[in-house]
């Protein structure tokens, strides 16, 4: 097998089929020049190598076992048992050994035992045209070799949660041939995280940067239980057009007792009503975006994280991706076919019709 | 909150002011006979071009636009949905309202617009070229005329070379050249203006369309930044500033007081008299500079810099100390120039693809007649209706030499048809060897209207009338004067005496900035404008931009995102609202603010 087993996000070949949809964005953000928090990537390969043929024919004929319109409590056993069996099979996988060697340089690199994020990378998901959003297990705030081994093995048996596998036969026919890559990177002790989408999802204008943010850790946005600040901006001028700041009562931290997994914390008074994002990390953070759109070629939305210190150097890219709603479709001519005398005569005709200030900024 | 202004039948004459009527033209002024038609339209003051009081004789400014900018809009170039733009005259202060075109009449046309328009559009730049030989033409013509006193005896001149007519005759003649070449002057600045105007709107919007949350500012720093001689004057300034360092004699500029004092000073030496001859080359015709805190050449009793070149050495002064802090006085118009390329670039590469043609040509177009747009209030406003006005003081010191007047400034007190009529008087007396009526008959006419002037200026504003539309969808409305739906509803809503904590109006540049207030209504105040205060001002011209160098921020009561405020500011990248209405009114020197270029806010923060 010439594919390595493990491989370093500053080191990596851009191959999508070894480092998975999020691995490979990584390494391309990383490639780019742009910051992203360090780590490494167990890849497509390790996985093969540790699932036994025998038991990827026995999980292709269970899941084939599973009738299209079986109960959900069915599929559900029956995912179970395969992930269940997919942990038990990988104990003593041949890639553990380059894991824990990682691991243990990505500690040195760091200073202190590595808290990292764990997270699962298919080959299938973070295409441009679907994104599985959510499908497979993500692991905040791990520390130590051998949780980090289980949480791999975790990341790996969540190809076959019962929400990836509907999402495969629904988008795909079941034809997705299975792999898992997973992303181990270092945690980033946010002070504020989001996302962010390359265009306004409102009207598919390619001009402006939407950006969501919180205090603390990302996950609660990118999960939807909380409200966020919401900005604004245009691409070209970095103009911060819009802000819409929220009360934000609760962030997101790593838990503090243990030092791993995360916890609830109450924001301050006086932070609750503050923008999570100052106008420099929005700068920021717009310019990252724009890199990383013109290294796709295509509209992004992706992830980001802030920490304690100065912008513009403390924004981090966590993860980025092509967005998958507008961006195949071309942007709707407004004047197609016009000249400009046509033009000015719509313009000068259709002056001030429709209720609001013709040059006033809408909204 | 009230739905209408006042009626212009119900707004009460000012005490004191018994009988302004009789300062206007008949024709200029509210009447019972139009009243029904006149009570149901919306009618706004024109603090942008006349944020004072009129002066009889400064009546012809107005008319001079309310004439020509109607006949090319209505009659000459068809445009579409707008006729021009009505004029009354109430307690001395002009109102306007832009006249819509029926409905029935607008294809038609646009039919014709596109025809007519088009071959201007289409030749733009040769059109201009024509133009501005026309116009720097009008200039010389005014230039040439001369009013003296009339002489006890013709001179030799009259005779031997059989003139044939007399300097009595040549005055009256000369009045009416006078008249006539600023009336067809303003026929040439509309030629090309209100067609100009609609082609920035057109890019303006079709911007607006394809990105829909684009700022003015990201627009018009797509079409602006063209080295245009506008800001010709601001740079022979920071010039002059750089050879007073090179000769040496920076020390000397920085010291004395007045520029008189300061010229008998420099003559003392070489470097002193290259310098000031240096001055007075650039001072003709750079410094043909109106003063006017609103558009500039409105009115006749505000000097040019070559009038009071004690404004001009100020700013050169205040460059003078910059260039020694080690700072860069230049404008930094290849930056601007370059992000302008750049601006365009990027939002074009975004367009659908369908779009990319009307977009070039839009904004090719924009760019054109940006130019003019920029550069017509050079040529005419400053240049020809200084000249104007400098004409017309020269008149008037001539007819009070000759008894017509008590003083020179009594002339403005009385309408341009009656000047005519004092003229004549002259003239006659003049010719027969006798005497006219003069300033025995003007005097008593005389001293009733400035008691009436000085009671007008002091009565309350009055910033509209009538029934305000549900929406202003005139263009130049919105482009030119910065009136709005939202203004108008800002307008009817701060009728009250509460302590008024926001104002709005458009955002002229970007950036928000906390600053004190600094109010000046003159150009003379501006000396006392401290670095980093918040200009506050009725309008800004030319004439004021070495404050620009000064401020942290301007808030204008009038003008849109084209107006000279807005686009100096984005040049000097200071943030800017304009076209508050109400800020000189409301603002006090000394207040702290925080003016929001970005959202066309200002905060009062104590």
């Amino acid at each position: 097998m010439s594919s390595p087993a493990v491989v370093f996000l500053d080191d990596a070949p851009p191959r999508r089929d070894l480092l998975g949809g999020k691995g490979y964005g990584l390494v391309r953000l990383s490639v780019a020049g742009l910051r992203v928090p360090p780590g490494f990537v167990v890849t497509t390969a390790a996985y093969r190598a540790a699932i036994p043929d025998a038991l990827r024919r026995q999980i292709r004929y269970r899941l084939e076992g599973v009738a299209p319109d079986a109960p959900v409590g069915d599929v559900d056993r029956v995912t179970a048992e395969i992930r269940a069996g997919i942990v038990d099979a990988t104990a003593q996988h041949d890639g553990r050994g380059a894991v824990d060697e990682a691991y243990a340089r990505l500690s040195e690199r760091c200073g202190t035992e590595a808290a990292v994020a764990v997270r699962s990378s298919s080959a299938a998901e973070d295409a441009a045209d679907r994104s599985f959003a959510g499908e497979h297990d993500t692991f905040l705030w791990v520390r130590g070799a051998e949780d980090v081994q289980r949480r791999v093995r975790d990341c790996w048996a969540s190809l076959f949660t019962t929400r990836a596998v509907h999402y495969a036969r629904g988008l795909a026919g079941g034809a997705v041939e299975p792999a898992m890559a997973v992303v181990v990177q270092q945690m980033v002790p946010a002070r504020s995280a989001g996302v962010f989408l390359t265009l306004n999802p409102l009207n598919g204008d390619r001009s402006k940067v939407v950006i969501e943010s919180v205090w603390g850790l990302g996950e609660p946005l990118v999960s939807g239980q909380v409200d966020p600040d919401r900005f604004l901006v245009d691409k070209v001028t970095g103009e911060i057009l819009r802000r819409d700041v929220v009360v934000k009562p609760t962030r997101l931290v790593t838990d503090p007792g243990s030092g791993r997994g995360t916890a609830v914390a109450a924001v301050t008074d006086a932070d609750q009503q503050q923008p999570s994002l100052s106008d420099p990390e929005i700068g920021e953070l717009v310019r990252l975006a724009r890199l990383v759109e013109r290294d796709a070629g295509r509209p992004q939305d992706g992830e980001f994280a802030t920490e304690d210190g100065a912008a513009p150097g403390n924004v981090f890219l966590v993860q980025a991706r092509p967005e998958t709603a507008w961006s195949h479709r071309a942007p709707q001519p407004v004047a197609a076919g016009k000249t400009a005398m046509d033009a000015i005569l719509g313009t000068l005709s259709g002056f001030g019709r429709g209720g609001s200030d013709p040059l006033q900024r809408g909204g | 909150m009230v739905d209408r202004f006042p009626s212009p039948f119900d707004v009460a004459t000012p005490p004191g002011a018994e009988g302004w009527e009789r300062m206007y033209d008949w024709y200029h002024l509210f009447g019972e006979e139009r009243r029904e038609a006149d009570e149901q339209r919306f009618w706004f003051q024109d603090r942008l071009h006349h944020p004072d009081v009129l002066h009889p004789y400064d009546e012809i400014q107005c008319e001079c636009w309310w004439q020509a900018l109607g006949a090319f809009n209505t009659r000459i170039f068809a445009m579409p949905p707008a006729y021009g733009v009505d004029q009354r005259v109430l307690n001395g202060r002009l109102y306007v309202t832009p006249i819509a075109a029926p409905p029935e009449e607008v294809a038609a046309r646009a039919e014709e617009f596109a025809r007519r328009a088009g071959h201007y559009y289409e030749h733009w730049d040769d059109i201009y070229a024509e133009w501005k030989h026309k116009v720097l033409g009008k200039l010389d013509e005014i230039r040439a005329i001369d009013f003296e006193p009339l002489p006890a005896l013709e001179p030799d001149s009259v005779v031997f070379d059989h003139v044939g007519f007399s300097s009595g005759y040549r005055m009256i003649r000369d009045f009416d050249r006078l008249v006539l070449t600023m009336y067809e002057t303003y026929q040439y600045h509309f030629e090309l203006l209100n067609i100009g105007y609609a082609a920035y709107v057109n890019f303006f919007l079709f911007c607006r369309n394809a990105f829909p949350d684009i700022s003015e500012q990201a627009i018009s720093r797509m079409v602006g930044g063209l080295r245009v001689d506008l800001y010709r004057p601001d740079d022979e300034l920071k010039r002059l500033a750089k050879e007073a360092e090179r000769l040496g004699i920076g020390e000397q500029v920085l010291g004395s007081s007045g520029a008189t004092a300061l010229f008998a000073e420099l003559d003392g030496s070489d470097a002193g008299r290259e310098w000031v001859a240096d001055w007075n080359a650039t001072a003709d015709p750079w410094f043909l500079i109106a003063t006017d805190p609103g558009h500039p050449g409105g009115y006749h009793t505000y000097p040019t810099w070559l009038d009071s070149p004690d404004i001009p050495l100020s700013a050169v002064r205040e460059y003078v100390r910059r260039v020694r802090a080690g700072e860069s006085i230049d404008r930094p118009t290849g930056e601007v120039l370059a992000e302008r390329d750049r601006i365009t670039a990027e939002y074009r590469e975004l367009l659908a693809v369908d779009d990319v043609a009307v977009f070039d040509e839009s904004i090719a177009l924009a760019r054109k007649v940006f130019a003019y747009i920029e550069e017509h209030v050079l040529y005419i406003e400053h240049w020809i209706w200084s000249t104007f006005w400098s004409k017309s003081r020269q008149l008037s010191r001539a007819l009070a030499a000759m008894g017509e007047f008590d003083e020179a400034e009594d002339m403005f007190f009385l309408r341009r048809y009656e000047v005519a009529e004092a003229l004549y008087d002259t003239v006659a007396g003049w010719s027969v060897g006798s005497r006219g009526r003069g300033a025995d008959y003007w005097r008593p006419i005389v001293a009733e209207r400035r008691r009436i002037y000085e009671a007008l200026r002091v009565a309350p504003l009055v910033p509209a009338l009538g029934p305000p539309p549900d929406e202003i969808n005139e263009p130049f409305t919105v482009m030119l004067w910065g009136i709005t739906s939202t203004t108008v509803r800002e307008w009817l809503t701060s009728g009250g005496d509460g302590e008024v904590v926001t104002l709005k109006g458009t955002p002229g540049s970007r950036g928000v900035v906390e600053g004190v207030v600094r109010v000046v209504t003159h150009v003379d105040q501006l000396a006392d404008v401290q670095l980093g205060e918040v200009l506050v001002c009725p309008a800004t011209s030319p004439a004021w931009s070495p404050a620009f160098a000064r401020v942290s921020a301007t808030i204008s009561d009038v003008g849109g995102i084209m107006s000279h405020t807005a686009i100096v500011c984005r040049e000097y990248q200071l943030p800017a609202v304009v076209g508050t209405g109400v800020a000189v009114a409301t603002l006090r020197t000394g207040q702290r603010v925080r003016v929001d270029g970005d959202n066309g806010v200002v905060t009062v923060l104590d």
